[in-house]
Formats: structure tokens, C-alpha cells, sequence
């Protein structure tokens, strides 16, 4: 058992960089014993836990256009780092164009703790349970990179190593995270399972994106990617190709369903069993994808 | 106090009037513990702990804490060899020779800040050599578990309690009336059973807190988020060996206790440290951590139920077989299991009984007492093996609950005749409320629909000369202030007794103040604020020092005016008389008194009333066989029932709807007992679906609001219905009864009969987590 302190522990510094460069070198010269941080909603718990040991915290909130949003309707949506979930939610653009982010924001954690939250960060903390990860992965999210060598783009499907590894090295921040306008006629849910209503981690999080595509054999793609059931945020190609290839009906819904089962592989821990999590991907991951396809479907 | 005109409620008991302490708690100018500003001068602690569930401790080296700057001492077992416990002496301040439990504290660290404190625990080395845990009750129970306590047969204990020397057994309740044995060859059906209930948290929103200092002369002074000052003064002083007028103990508002601040626990650390480092105040805070697995929890039960009825539903028989994981030191939880032991009929009628409640040592956290004080834990045994029983005999769950529960006259399991009851009104209201005859549809393909009901009773569980006691002051302004030592925490205790001085001393609600914080140097005795006494209590001796005032009042004027004092009365603030239609302020007259006629020197003075109450009926109990006259002073009964949905995809179980109805006696504030019975059902309802310790080898693993889940506002339902029953109990102020514990009671079980109605599987041991009835359902074959 951890041994979990009053406060944080009395070792821990506060540094706050005036611009991206200064911070990227500070993190560079501390590798090993600083971090980048946003809105502290992981790293104060992780450090009041003792499980980080970081001796200096280095606040990135603020630089060179993290607090921003913009939306152009002929490129698409960037959410800079430090912008709190809330106000993402709020965004009116959001709300109409990528209603499946601000879904996934809802159910983090508890409405004061997301006026503090980011979706970057979100990201960045990479925990297999992170609930907007799928929706910014399936939106085909590209995180945008500050380190020691300038600015690079990170697309997310493949930036994920393990829990709390990402491809981001010591000196790397993340000052924004972009999607490009979604297709015509799409509909996406995230269904979160916790154990009790609000303001649990998930135990399984299924989110689904679907969207007519003619140049599909079935007419239809759809992108699904599963939470709390691997080491990483979680796609599965296999349900995604089916459904591509085949022509939809509940049976190849189903179908899909079993293949997310069988793809993901979820571990015994103190929130639920690997049977339960597995079973519960089958039937949440076959719930969202009728529901987006009664939403979807030409004929309907 | 401003009084406007408009606000004057007279005869205010029996009317829900505004609670008289929201305006500070809602602004946030309520005073809690840790509010409290001590100056430069304040000291932090901090607690090194057992890693361990059982070892023996082989050295102690805080050499490199003490060379820590700011660190200014630290304190061992070693320091204070004396015994404390409030129904059995077993716990030390600090653990000596071994530890029993993970978390227990080994060595205390006084410094400059919490921060270094906290730096210098990590730099102290505890030697362990590891012993053999006990971590089940029914194993810690038999001759062949490692003894936690060699010591047992050694410890201070009243003559109420029952340990076994040289074994685990703390506690052995025994009741033992008719022929159970002859009884079972009667029976039409019988249910035989085994329960298991997990241990669960209080949860307060205020962890506990306190700060202690010792005077160079020796005067000790405690402020502490309590329930207990006075048992605190009386445990403390003691086992530090100074006399209780040295030891002072400042109570104020309390953020929520639920049992879990009653008694002592944490507050006899920093006392320790304070009475080795004197002239400084010291801190000590829990982590909310430490308020998991540290701190008294609500024992786990393996409850083992045989009950039998005839035919006709008729309840012939019970035997029921408790053992109660008391953890390692069971000071308190002892009377948890003689309260489960005198009540473990639960609420109904049943001839022949044969109960063991056995209270058992074991190397998990320590239980205490916990909102219900063990009857939730027996009842969801006992109720749901009525449910069964039910079933078996194929009696409607209302119907058999209706024939076989409690009424007046009937005697219990201990011998006590039992006064009247409001129980079946309790049952039909519920009843009715949830349409019990309508067989409601799913809401969708993919749910389960049932209905469940379940009854409560609980005694207020005390030892038997628990006492109150009360002062009303009568102010120049025309207002009282009423002293009481029973806490407010959140239950609204301080408005009950304003409502009830009001009415008793004949002026308007708002014009009595109570005052707090609770301080034993200046407030007036009261046991403590436990058991769901102290409207019925404190309240009487609210009652009666408000009738004692009033009475010096009538006096002093019936003097004055040459009257019978029968002739006068006391309405809205004014002493009238009857007879002449004469009428006084008595805001005129209560301090200083009326003068005699033609300047012939004056009557009365300053008046205090002062009152008291303590029961003085109930006796002993046979050791062998649970006899006595009157095992308790009464019992507050009734219903509860929901309605529930189980969704087949996730096994999640939705409240739809509940009902909850209890006979309080006499409503003092009707709204505020709604409240608990709403808030009770919610707590209850939570330990129902979500809460659990999880322990594996002594070690909880879910020791925070992260992984120990509980109900939020959106997980309640959004109807609960509430029904108020009134069978005035003989010695209650106004006929009330308490009300704060026993709605949590029924919950457990009443879910539990509804998942049946609608699953027709029975899962006993909650929580009913999703995840538990969807591979229910799954093994059942319901779902594929």
C-alpha cells in the first residue's frame, strides 16, 4: 500500500516557464525528475500518492496559445492544451461538428474536476480508461508537439506504448490536439460503464464513429476503439474491416460486437474481473453500434 | 437574536420548522475542528504505521527521525502502558509488543509541519517478525486460529459483556428460549442459510481531526470532531491516570460521523503526544486513507440463519449463528454484537429462538460502531431468510411480513414485553406506496422489473444507565438558551431541542437559542450523541429543565400578583394569568425579577432550569440463556421498499422507486425526519449496490473515493416516499422515539428481495455490484 501523504510531499517544486523553449530545456536538464503538467487533475493525486517521485512540476498551462480553441470549417478543430473540458463542451463548434468529443467529456470525473481537466492531458497521461481518448482517436486526432528539436505532429492512433507510456520523450509538450472535419452524415457514442453513475473510472468504455462511405463494400465505415480493457487505448481493425466488407444488418453488428471481445484483453483488478470487462465490451460495443446505425443507415 | 414579528411559531413540536443551524453551515461560517487558528505556536503529528496484519514488533529505530529539523519528538507504545476501551479494555495508545491490523499506529512524530512530520515517519525502522493473521471470523472463533489477544482473559469488561479467555472470542451472546429443537418438527418449511456481510466505511465528509494540548499544570484540553466528548473525557483521563476535571474536551460542529467518531479512537494520539511534549498544541489530521482503513469500520458479518414457520406462515423457529469480524481490537464493537445478539428475532414474533452472536478477534480493521449499530448487518441475514421463507411456504413477502412481525404485548426473544408498535402500518404504507399488487412491466426488452420489502427494528444500544442532562438559561431579551453536551452533526439535534424547550417552556421556537460548541467544562453531561437517543434522552432533560425554569418563572410571578400559581400560564413569551386575564413579558421578570408593592423590595432573580433523565428500568441478561426483564428501553420499528429495474446487458441494478415508513413515536420536526429517513435509505441503498472493503491478507485495497464507490445524487431515485407513524412511546418527550440509525436498516435486504422478485436468483453477499448480478445472471443461464 502506498503511502499517501497529508499534502503533497514537502520535496516537490513549482516551476513556471515564461515560454515554450525555456520549459522544453528545463524538462531536457531535469530529465527524470520533472514533468510537463496541465490542469493537475492526475499529477497532484499521483504525487500526493507517492507513486511519482517528481521533484519538479513544471506548469505548461498558458504558452504560446494552449488556452485557445479554433474551428475553420474547410481545415477543422484545434483544442490547445490547457483548455479545460468544460469549455470544450461548451464550444459551440464542438457541439456541432464533433458532438462525440463533448459526449466523452461529460463523463469524466465530476463537473468541478473537468473545469480543471484537459482533453490533452488526457491524452498525454495516456491511462488505458481515459475517456476521451477514443473519441479523439476515432475523430483521427493529431496532437501537436513542442520539443528540444521544434514543433512535430503525433497522430494519435499509434502514440499510445502502455499505460502512462506514450511516444513522448523528456523534453516534449503538447501544446494542442487537432481533428480534421469529420465525414458527411456520421454519428458516434461513447458508452462508459462504472460502478456506480457518476464520477467513476471506466470499467470498460466502448466509444463507436460511424458514417456512410461509398467507396465501402458495405457502404458504411465505422471506427470503434475500447477503454479499460488493454494495456493502451484500444482499436480493433478486425469489427472495423467486417464492417466495412459486409453488409450491415443486427446479425454483422453482433458479429462486431464478438470480435471487440475477442480482441481486447482486460486484466482482474479491484474495479471489475477480466470476464466481466470482456462480456461487457460484447454488449456495450453491440449496443453503440446498432444505435449509430439506426442513426446512419440510408434506409432509415 | 433578531426576532421578526412574523416569525413567531409557538407550539412548535409536531411542526417542521427551519432548522437552526443551516444559515452558518450553508455560508460556510460554521466552525468545524479544523477551522480553528492556534497560532505560531501549533505542533503537526503524524503516525508511523503497521505495514502488517500480525507481527510481533523487535525494534523500533526513530534515531534518523529525530536528527530531522523541525521534528521535536516522538512517542511510543512504551510511553503509555495503560488500557483504554469503552466496554472492553483491549487497545493501547500506541501498539506494544506487536500489531494486529494494517494501519495501526507504532510510533507517533511530533514537528513544525504536517510536512515534516509526515518526512520524518518515512525515516523511522520498525523490525517485524511476522506472525500468522487471522482473516475469516468463523476460523479466528475456533480452537485452532493463532490467539490475537493471549491476554483476553486479563481485560476490564462491565458485567453485560462476555469474553472467552484463551481464545478470540470477545463476546459470546447467548439466547436460548422454548424448545428450538422440538420446534422444528413443527415446521412446514424451513430456510437454513449462510450470509456474509463485507465490512463497509462511514465516509464522513469531515475526516477526523483533533488537537491537544497539556497546560504545564497538568490541565489537558482536547478539540476534537467528536460525538463523544464526555466518553472521551471519561476514557482519557482515566487511562492517563488525571482526573477527569483536568481534562477538558471542546466539541465543535461535526462534518458528518455515522458512528465512526463515537468513542476514542485517533483523538488518544495526539492527547499521548501532547501529555509527552507539554505547553504547545498539536495537530493531528487523518488522510482520508488513513479515515479507510485505520479508523473504526462497520465489521464484516458470516451470519448463519435456520427459521421455520407452519403452515399457515405462522414463524415457529429461529436459530441464528453470528460471527462478527471484530477486527483486532474490539473496545466498542463488543456491544455491536450484544445489540445483535438481544435483537437478532430482527422484528417479528417467534416462539422459539436460539441465538450465539459471537464477537471475534481477527487481524482486520477495527470495527465500532456504525449507523445502525449491527442491525443492518443482522437484518440483511434475517430478512432475507424470511423472503425465502416466504417463498417456501408461498405466502406473499406483505402478508408474511404482516402475520409474523412484532405488536404490542408480544413477548421477545430476551423475555421483554414489548410496547406498543406501529409496525404493520409501517408495512402497509409501504406497501401501498409501491402499488405492491401491480405487477409492473419492464420499461424496456432488456430489464428485469421487481418490487422488495423489508422491516427494521433497533433499540438504542447503550449500557443501561446512559444519562442526559440540559440547562435552560432565561435571557433579559426574552430569549433561552438551552445548554445540552449532545452533539449536532448534521442530524439536527440542536433544532429537536429547541422545539421541545419552546413547547415545554411556552415561548416561540425562534426565540430559543442552543448553544454550542459542546465543551464538558461548561456544558452539562450527556452519555453520547449515539444510538439514536438523544431526541428521546437529551430531550427529556431538555423537557425537564424547561419545565423547571417554567416553573421558577410561575412562581416568581404568582408571588408577585398574589396568585395560585395553577392560575398562570406561560403563551408566546408572556405569563398570563387565567383568572385576572393579567399578562407579563417574561423578559421583564427573568433576570431581574418584579418588585414588590410600594417599593417594598423585589422577588425572583435570574432564572436557570435545570433537568436530567436516565432510564432506570432495564436490567440484566442471563449469561446463558438472554433472560431478563427488559433488555432495552425501547425499540423504534418499520418498513421499507423499492422498486427496481436489472438491466440484462450490465447486470447494473436501477432504484426506481422506495418507500420508507417507521413509527417515531411523535414527529418532533416532521421534515427533518424525512430527512433521515431519506438520507438513511440513501446510505443504505449505497452499502447495497457499491460499498465494500476489500481486503486480501489484512491489506484493504480500495482505501479511497477512487475505488470504495458510493451512492451519488445519481444513483438515488427520484421518488422516496416517507410516512411518519405515531405510536407515542410512555417516557418520550412529547412521545418520541428516535429516528437517526434504522433507516438505513431495512435497505441491504430490501434490494436484495426485489432483485429476487425480479431475477428469482438471491445473492447474499452484497454489494449487489453490477458486475455480481450480471455473472449471476449469466450463471443462471438469463443472459448468454
Amino acid at each position: 500500500m502506498n503511502n499517501a501523504h497529508p499534502g503533497l510531499p514537502d520535496f516537490v517544486e513549482y516551476v513556471k516557464p515564461a515560454s515554450l523553449e525555456e520549459a522544453s530545456k528545463f524538462l531536457v536538464a531535469h530529465a527524470g525528475e520533472s514533468r510537463p503538467f496541465l490542469g493537475a487533475t492526475d499529477c497532484i493525486v499521483r504525487m500526493r500518492d507517492g507513486i511519482w517521485k517528481t521533484k519538479y512540476l513544471v506548469d505548461v498551462k498558458g504558452l504560446d496559445g494552449t488556452n485557445q480553441i479554433t474551428f475553420d470549417p474547410a481545415v477543422g478543430l484545434t483544442i490547445g492544451a490547457a483548455v479545460p473540458m468544460n469549455k470544450v463542451a461548451a464550444h459551440p463548434a464542438v457541439i456541432k461538428h464533433y458532438p462525440l468529443l463533448a459526449e466523452a467529456c461529460h463523463w469524466v470525473a465530476s463537473y468541478q474536476l473537468r473545469s480543471r481537466a484537459t482533453i490533452v492531458g488526457n491524452i498525454c497521461n495516456a491511462s488505458p480508461a481515459g475517456d476521451t481518448i477514443g473519441a479523439s482517436m476515432l475523430l483521427e486526432g493529431v496532437l501537436r508537439v513542442f520539443g528540444p528539436d521544434g514543433y512535430r505532429d503525433e497522430p494519435l492512433n499509434g502514440f499510445f506504448k502502455g499505460p502512462g507510456r506514450t511516444n513522448l520523450k523528456p523534453g516534449d509538450i503538447a501544446v494542442s490536439v487537432s481533428f480534421p472535419l469529420p465525414p458527411q452524415g456520421n454519428s458516434g457514442r461513447y458508452i462508459k460503464l462504472g460502478r456506480n453513475k457518476l464520477g467513476d473510472l471506466a470499467i470498460v468504455g466502448v466509444t463507436a464513429f460511424g458514417y456512410p462511405d461509398s467507396s465501402a463494400a458495405s457502404g458504411y465505415r465505422f471506427r470503434i476503439a475500447l477503454a479499460s480493457v488493454a494495456p493502451i487505448p484500444l482499436r480493433v481493425p478486425k469489427a472495423e474491416e467486417l464492417l466495412a466488407s459486409k453488409p450491415i444488418d443486427e446479425a454483422v453488428l453482433a458479429e462486431a460486437a464478438q470480435l471487440a471481445y475477442e480482441s481486447c484483453t482486460p486484466i482482474d483488478d479491484v474495479r471489475g474481473s477480466a470476464r466481466y470487462r470482456k462480456q461487457m465490451v460484447r454488449n456495450l460495443t453491440r449496443n453503440a453500434l446498432v444505435d449509430i446505425w439506426s442513426k446512419i443507415r440510408k434506409d432509415a | 437574536m433578531v426576532v421578526a414579528q412574523n416569525t413567531r411559531t409557538n407550539n412548535p413540536v409536531g411542526k417542521s420548522v427551519a432548522r437552526n443551524d443551516v444559515l452558518e453551515k450553508v455560508t460556510g461560517g460554521a466552525t468545524y475542528t479544523d477551522d480553528i487558528q492556534f497560532g505560531p505556536g501549533l505542533l503537526h503529528c503524524r503516525v508511523k504505521r503497521s505495514p502488517h496484519p500480525h507481527a510481533l514488533i523487535k525494534k523500533i529505530d526513530y534515531s534518523k527521525a529525530l536528527k530531522l529539523p523541525g521534528v521535536k519528538g516522538v512517542a511510543t507504545g512504551d510511553d503509555f502502558p495503560d488500557l483504554i476501551g469503552l466496554y472492553l479494555k483491549d487497545r493501547c495508545f500506541f501498539a506494544r509488543g506487536k500489531v494486529r491490523f494494517v494501519g495501526e499506529a507504532v510510533v507517533g512524530v511530533v514537528a513544525t509541519t504536517e510536512e515534516i512530520a509526515e518526512a520524518a515517519v518515512d525515516l523511522i525502522d520498525v523490525e517485524y517478525e511476522l506472525l500468522t493473521p487471522v482473516l475469516d471470523p468463523e476460523f479466528g472463533a475456533s480452537p485452532e486460529a493463532p490467539l490475537i489477544h493471549p491476554d483476553l482473559g486479563n481485560y476490564d469488561h462491565p458485567n453485560f459483556i462476555f469474553p472467552v479467555a484463551n481464545s478470540n472470542i470477545s463476546n459470546h451472546f447467548k439466547i436460548r428460549k422454548g424448545d428450538i429443537e422440538a420446534a422444528w418438527t413443527q415446521c412446514a418449511a424451513i430456510v437454513e442459510h449462510t450470509f456474509r456481510i463485507p465490512h463497509v466505511q462511514h465516509v464522513p465528509i469531515e475526516p477526523h481531526v483533533a488537537v491537544a494540548k497539556c497546560e504545564d499544570n497538568g490541565q489537558v484540553t482536547l478539540w476534537a470532531s467528536t460525538q463523544s466528548p464526555f466518553a472521551q473525557r471519561a476514557l482519557l483521563a482515566k487511562a492517563l491516570h488525571i482526573p477527569e476535571s483536568d481534562f477538558r474536551v471542546i466539541a465543535p460542529l461535526i462534518g458528518g460521523g455515522f458512528g465512526c467518531k463515537a468513542g476514542v479512537t485517533m483523538e488518544a494520539i495526539p492527547v499521548a503526544m501532547a501529555m509527552k511534549y507539554k505547553g504547545q498544541p498539536i495537530k493531528f489530521r487523518l488522510t482520508r486513507e488513513e479515515e479507510f482503513y485505520t479508523n473504526f469500520v462497520r465489521q464484516g458479518l458470516v451470519i448463519k440463519i435456520k427459521v421455520g414457520c407452519d403452515k399457515e406462515g405462522n414463524l415457529l423457529a429461529l436459530q441464528n449463528r453470528m460471527y462478527w469480524d471484530g477486527g483486532a481490537y474490539t473496545e466498542y464493537g463488543v456491544n455491536v454484537t450484544r445489540a445483535g445478539g438481544y435483537s437478532s428475532t430482527g422484528p417479528y414474533d417467534i416462539p422459539n429462538v436460539a441465538t450465539d452472536s459471537i464477537c471475534v478477534y481477527t487481524n482486520h480493521p477495527v470495527g465500532g460502531a456504525y449507523r445502525g449499530f449491527g442491525m443492518a448487518e443482522l437484518h440483511t441475514g434475517v430478512d432475507q431468510a424470511m423472503d425465502m421463507l416466504a417463498a417456501k411456504i408461498g405466502l406473499d413477502p406483505v402478508e408474511f411480513h404482516k402475520k409474523n412481525c412484532v405488536q404490542g404485548g408480544d413477548v421477545l426473544a430476551t423475555g421483554m414485553v414489548i410496547h406498543d408498535v406501529g409496525i404493520k402500518e409501517c408495512i402497509e404504507k409501504v406497501a401501498q406506496a409501491l402499488d405492491w399488487e401491480i405487477k409492473d412491466k419492464p420499461s424496456a426488452p432488456n430489464k428485469l422489473r421487481g418490487k422488495g420489502v423489508a422491516l427494521a427494528w433497533k433499540a438504542p444500544a447503550m449500557p443501561p444507565n446512559a444519562g442526559s442532562s440540559a440547562l435552560v438559561k432565561m435571557n433579559s431579551d426574552g430569549t433561552v438558551t438551552v445548554s445540552v453536551g449532545g452533539q449536532e452533526i448534521g442530524q439536527g439535534t440542536f433544532t429537536a431541542m429547541a422545539q421541545i424547550a419552546a413547547e415545554a417552556l411556552g415561548v416561540p421556537y425562534e426565540n430559543v437559542k442552543v448553544s454550542g460548541p459542546i465543551d464538558t467544562r461548561y456544558s452539562p453531561y450527556e452519555w453520547q450523541t449515539v444510538a439514536s437517543r438523544l431526541t428521546w434522552s437529551m430531550g427529556n432533560a431538555v423537557r425537564n429543565a424547561a419545565l423547571d425554569a417554567r416553573k421558577k418563572v410561575l412562581d416568581v410571578v404568582a408571588e408577585a400578583w398574589g396568585e395560585d400559581a395553577k392560575d398562570l400560564d406561560i403563551k408566546d413569551g408572556y405569563v398570563i394569568s387565567y383568572k385576572t386575564e393579567e399578562s407579563v413579558s417574561i423578559k421583564d421578570i427573568v433576570v431581574y425579577g418584579l418588585p414588590k408593592p410600594n417599593d417594598g423590595g423585589w422577588i425572583g432573580g435570574p432564572i436557570v432550569g435545570a433537568g436530567s433523565f436516565m432510564p432506570s428500568y432495564v436490567t440484566g441478561l442471563d449469561a446463558e440463556t438472554g433472560q431478563g426483564n427488559r433488555a432495552v428501553v425501547h425499540y423504534t420499528t418499520g418498513a421499507q421498499g423499492v422498486e427496481i429495474e436489472v438491466d440484462k446487458e450490465t447486470g447494473r441494478i436501477e432504484v426506481l422507486r422506495a418507500a420508507c415508513a417507521f413509527d417515531v413515536g411523535k414527529a418532533i420536526n416532521p421534515d427533518m425526519v424525512r430527512q433521515q429517513m431519506e438520507g438513511g435509505f440513501i446510505q443504505g441503498l449505497s452499502s447495497a449496490l457499491f460499498e465494500g472493503c476489500q481486503l486480501v491478507d489484512g491489506v484493504m485495497r480500495n482505501p479511497s473515493f477512487v475505488d470504495y464507490r458510493i451512492a451519488t445524487a445519481a444513483d438515488v431515485p427520484a421518488e422516496i416516499d416517507t410516512f411518519i407513524i405515531e405510536h407515542a412511546q410512555d417516557d418520550g418527550p412529547f412521545g418520541a422515539r428516535g429516528i437517526g440509525e434504522h433507516p438505513l436498516v431495512p435497505s441491504i435486504a430490501a434490494v436484495a428481495a426485489a432483485l429476487y422478485d425480479a431475477t428469482g436468483l438471491r445473492i447474499t453477499n452484497p454489494p449487489f455490484s453490477a458486475e455480481k448480478v450480471y455473472l449471476a445472471l449469466l450463471e443462471a443461464g438469463l443472459v448468454e
